[in-house]
């Protein structure tokens, strides 16, 4: 099993984000499960949202404590220790920025990044990374096909803003600056 | 409608069916309750009437308990809290499955104006197709005469009572009929027992007019008992509240006011308020101050009335 | 069936369909808890619904109001002021003969607790949705079935469920068991809020063709009486002496035999839609057990890791997942814990005046039955605490040195233990 945590803020769409992944996997006849954790409902409030991901039914209902992947749409989160808790060893980061951590945590094996609020800025016209950063997930990890993610996109947006996330998803990809540690 | 020959007074040419209830009803003597329920039976029909009330002193007349019932109609009994929304489940299941249906939501004062009110005013918002029915006697008379939201002030009640520190109710009443006209509904009236064919004309029309929305028609019944009133003299006692315009007669169409019932000379409050009990303690002051109250309501509504010319006016240049 | 190769409340795999909204094609979906119970309800074809926002159930009523708009829900869709007309109306519906359903979380179910007693006085088989939140004070936004346990004694029917899929199929087999000639009752169906109300995963959503065919059977029995406009009834005039007495017991009596039905429905569900729950009760490896936990809702998944870990290093425990909590599964839990060396219970709400779970206090009541054995009580996960692994770790220590012999305490405020 796979376990993803999610570090963002409201407004950035880590919790779409987390749904897209999980209906990515099981279009590839896989499982997934993603919930976010948050207080009261309000844009900029910090967000942790979960994602797992198996060929097996997920069981579990709880919080991610020690995740194999970490995905952080909030740049200005990228030195903060609770980000890092629980970090699995070979552990890899998807980072929203073009500057990685100042001192990686010891677990990390591998640091992904684009500027994915810069694409979707471009891209749709809103600072919202989620997708592309998406995108950066495929590209670095592997654990998906970009194509499942592309079509997973299309029960979340539809019209312009399902093209413009596509291509935030497809630019992230393309985009992805992976760094081995 | 045509007229009936023979000296008959004309309310009874709106009896166009037979008496939905049994005789020898179950309020206390005297109460314009019974009156008021058998002439909404006989002038809606019970072909397609459903009732629904709540603990009151209705309730009884209008379910029975147990294994008894004193009418031959549909009736659905419920709780204070959610009357009108018991009868938006009603209205809207009918609705729903093209069955003709006239639902009365049939309440008192203080479900109508405290505990249900949200629900009254909530299905007034939506548009609801039924008629509600408030029979107001100004408190609640079925656990034992306390004070309701639309007890007048100075009225004695067993929660307000009269001695060195209170003389009666001290904040003036709520004025529902008002409040519910305030909604735009498609109509809302008021009425009361000792004018029967206003009454009577005023059910066809809410009966009509609930297919646009909620119908409220907020009929005055005094209560013999918990007022201290003869029990020959309640209608009486609704006759001078409309000459004093202590009650008012008026309807309102979609915000629209008309009164129904000029009253040319209205008598001064002291003409209604010997009549009951429950104002025998009020001294001159404090019958001016209900006087003061009794203008201050009818002015209010008169400029209502009034209301209409503006809107009329306005449309018209609208129209230019 | 095989225990072991049971997967509680879980879907058969199968791949995304994204094909248009056809009548006869079931639909693979990655949906919320709450997504979920409004795709049950609306397949339902209910006629009547009274739809109130509340966290964390909103999204359901915005999902259905999204289904009345796009014309998949046919429907008198009343958008009410508050819970308490929601649930006046839909009982109301239900006596003209409506099929009915709201959904409602913490101190909307709170709110509407007057017309909860009456719906279930009136014996209407009405089904709603209930979020399961905290309820101590409005900054309570947290998970925890307290609410759920304050209506214990409303007559209602109450089922828990514990996955999105199991959320949907529940509330099909709810209208069948509320509907049932033979049973007459209302149905709470209830989930965690936040755990599982805002959890996506995977769910197979059936066709429209295959819910009517489930729910056929109900359109076969005698029908129930109906306030119709022309047909003099009263209803809801008993109210005292025998009248009442007989009322009483005939709807105590309904609640019992609801035991034996929902198992059979289950079954149905089964041979129609090819998923099980177990009924009343699931259990997990409870065969050869000597230690059981009980639990419920969105933990029980989590809580059936724990025992294949704790099965991996040789303890031999197992888990009942209760499903139903009124009519309480007493012959089912009797079957299962009868010679079991010790009991866990973990309650996500506390029972006061007891100091311990209301689940636990229940199955106390069994103990003549099952045998005078360590029972012990565990309260976690309310107020959005997470109940995790490691957390039911910590409960199976404790249960199995008290199956050991060894002195234990008999409730554990998980979290507020004296170190």
């Amino acid at each position: 099993m796979i376990e993803v945590r999610f570090h963002g803020r409201g407004g950035q769409g880590s919790v779409v984000a987390s749904r897209i992944l999980a209906n990515a996997f099981v279009r590839e006849n896989k499982f997934g499960s993603a919930f976010p954790m948050f207080g009261f409902e309000r844009r900029g409030a910090p967000v942790t949202a979960y994602g797992r991901f198996d060929d097996e039914p997920v069981l579990e209902k709880t919080q991610i404590y020690y995740p194999d992947c970490l995905i952080v749409l909030d740049s200005s989160q990228r030195d903060s220790p609770r980000v890092y808790e629980g970090l699995k060893p070979n552990g890899i980061l998807i980072l929203n920025s073009t500057m990685g951590p100042k001192d990686p945590h010891e677990n990390l094996a591998l640091v992904a990044m684009a500027d994915a609020t810069r694409i979707a800025v471009e891209e749709i016209g809103l600072p919202a990374p989620n997708t592309g950063m998406l995108g950066v997930f495929a590209a670095a990890t592997g654990w998906i096909k970009l194509a499942s993610i592309l079509a997973g996109l299309e029960d979340y947006f539809d019209g312009s803003r399902l093209e413009g996330n596509r291509r935030c998803v497809q630019r992230g990809f393309e985009e992805t600056k992976s760094m081995r540690l | 409608m045509t007229n009936r020959k023979g000296g008959l007074s004309k309310v009874f040419d709106y009896f166009c069916n037979e008496d939905p209830f049994a005789e020898g009803l179950s309020p206390c003597p005297g109460c314009p309750l019974e009156l008021a329920l058998r002439l909404l039976g006989k002038i809606l029909g019970s072909q397609d009437l459903v009732m629904t009330g709540t603990p009151s002193c209705s309730n009884p007349v209008m379910t029975g308990q147990n294994v008894g019932a004193w009418h031959r109609l549909t009736a659905y009994c419920t709780l204070m809290t959610g009357a009108a929304a018991n009868a938006t489940g009603l209205s809207r299941q009918y609705r729903r499955s093209g069955q003709d249906a006239t639902v009365v939501c049939f309440n008192g004062d203080g479900c109508a104006a405290d505990i249900g009110f949200q629900a009254l005013s909530g299905a007034a918002e939506r548009g609801e197709n039924f008629i509600y029915v408030c029979y107001d006697n100004e408190g609640y008379m079925n656990t034992g005469v306390q004070r309701s939201g639309t007890t007048p002030i100075g009225a004695k009640t067993a929660t307000t009572p009269v001695g060195p520190k209170q003389r009666g109710k001290s904040t003036r009443r709520k004025n529902l009929p008002l409040l519910m006209a305030m909604h735009r509904i498609p109509y809302a009236a008021t009425a009361t027992l000792s004018h029967l064919e206003d009454f009577a004309k005023k059910l066809l029309k809410a009966k009509e007019k609930k297919n646009e929305g909620l119908a409220y028609i907020h009929l005055f019944a005094p209560c013999p008992t918990g007022w201290g009133v003869p029990t020959h003299q309640a209608i009486e006692v609704c006759r001078n509240a409309v000459r004093t315009n202590y009650f008012p007669l008026w309807e309102a169409e979609k915000g629209i006011f008309t009164l129904t019932h000029q009253v040319k000379k209205p008598k001064p409050i002291m003409e209604y308020t010997r009549l009951i009990k429950k104002y025998n303690h009020l001294k001159e002051d404090e019958l001016e101050r209900i006087q003061e109250e009794v203008d201050y309501e009818y002015e209010f509504l008169r400029h209502l009335t009034e209301f209409r010319k503006c809107v009329a006016t306005k449309h018209q240049t609208a129209g230019e | 069936m095989n225990a072991h190769a049971r997967l509680l409340g879980c879907g058969k795999k199968g791949m995304l369909n994204m094909e248009g909204t056809e009548f006869n094609k079931t639909k693979i979906k990655v949906i919320t808890g709450n997504s979920a119970a409004a795709h049950g309800a609306m397949l339902c074809r209910p006629e009547v619904l009274a739809l109130y926002p509340i966290t964390p159930q909103t999204e359901v009523v915005e999902e259905i109001s999204g289904f009345y708009a796009s014309g998949e829900l046919d429907a008198e869709v009343v958008e009410v002021e508050g819970e308490n007309s929601a649930m006046n109306i839909i009982t109301a519906a239900s006596a003209a003969g409506a099929r009915a359903f709201t959904a409602t979380s913490s101190y909307g179910l709170v709110y509407m607790y007057d017309a909860l007693l009456q719906a279930a006085g009136y014996r209407v088989p009405i089904v709603m949705v209930n979020v399961n939140r905290e309820t101590p004070g409005i900054t309570a936004v947290s998970s925890g079935q307290q609410d759920m346990i304050s209506t214990r004694d409303s007559g209602w029917i109450q089922i828990i469920t514990s996955s999105c899929q199991e959320i949907l199929d529940s509330i099909i087999m709810a209208y069948r068991l509320a509907e049932d000639f033979d049973i007459q009752v209302p149905v709470m169906v209830n989930y965690d809020g936040f755990y599982l109300s805002y959890l996506a995963e995977k769910v197979e959503v059936p066709c429209r063709a295959d819910v009517d065919g489930f729910l056929a059977p109900l359109k076969d029995q005698p029908q129930r009486p109906i306030l119709k406009p022309g047909e003099p009834m009263g209803f809801g005039t008993h109210g005292i002496l025998e009248g009442y007495l007989e009322l009483r017991y005939k709807h105590s009596t309904a609640l019992e035999r609801a035991k034996v039905k929902f198992d059979e429905i289950d079954k149905a569900f089964e041979r129609h839609f090819g998923r099980s729950y177990g009924g009343q009760i699931d259990t997990y490896r409870t065969a050869d057990a000597d230690m059981v936990l009980v639990a419920s809702g969105s933990l029980s998944g989590t809580a059936q890791k724990v025992i294949d870990l704790k099965r991996d290093q040789g303890l031999k425990i197992g888990l009942i997942r209760l499903r139903m909590f009124r009519p309480f599964p007493r012959e089912r839990l009797i079957e299962t814990l009868r010679g079991k060396k010790a009991i866990g219970v973990i309650d996500r709400s506390i029972c006061f005046g007891w100091n311990s779970g209301p689940i636990y206090v229940e199955l106390r009541a069994l103990s003549p039955e099952i045998g005078y054995i360590p029972m012990m009580s565990f309260i976690d996960g309310i107020a959005n605490m997470d109940v995790s692994v490691a957390n039911i770790e910590r409960m199976v220590r404790i249960l199995q040195s008290a199956s050991e012999g060894d002195s234990y305490q008999k409730v554990t405020w998980i979290g507020m233990e004296e170190e």
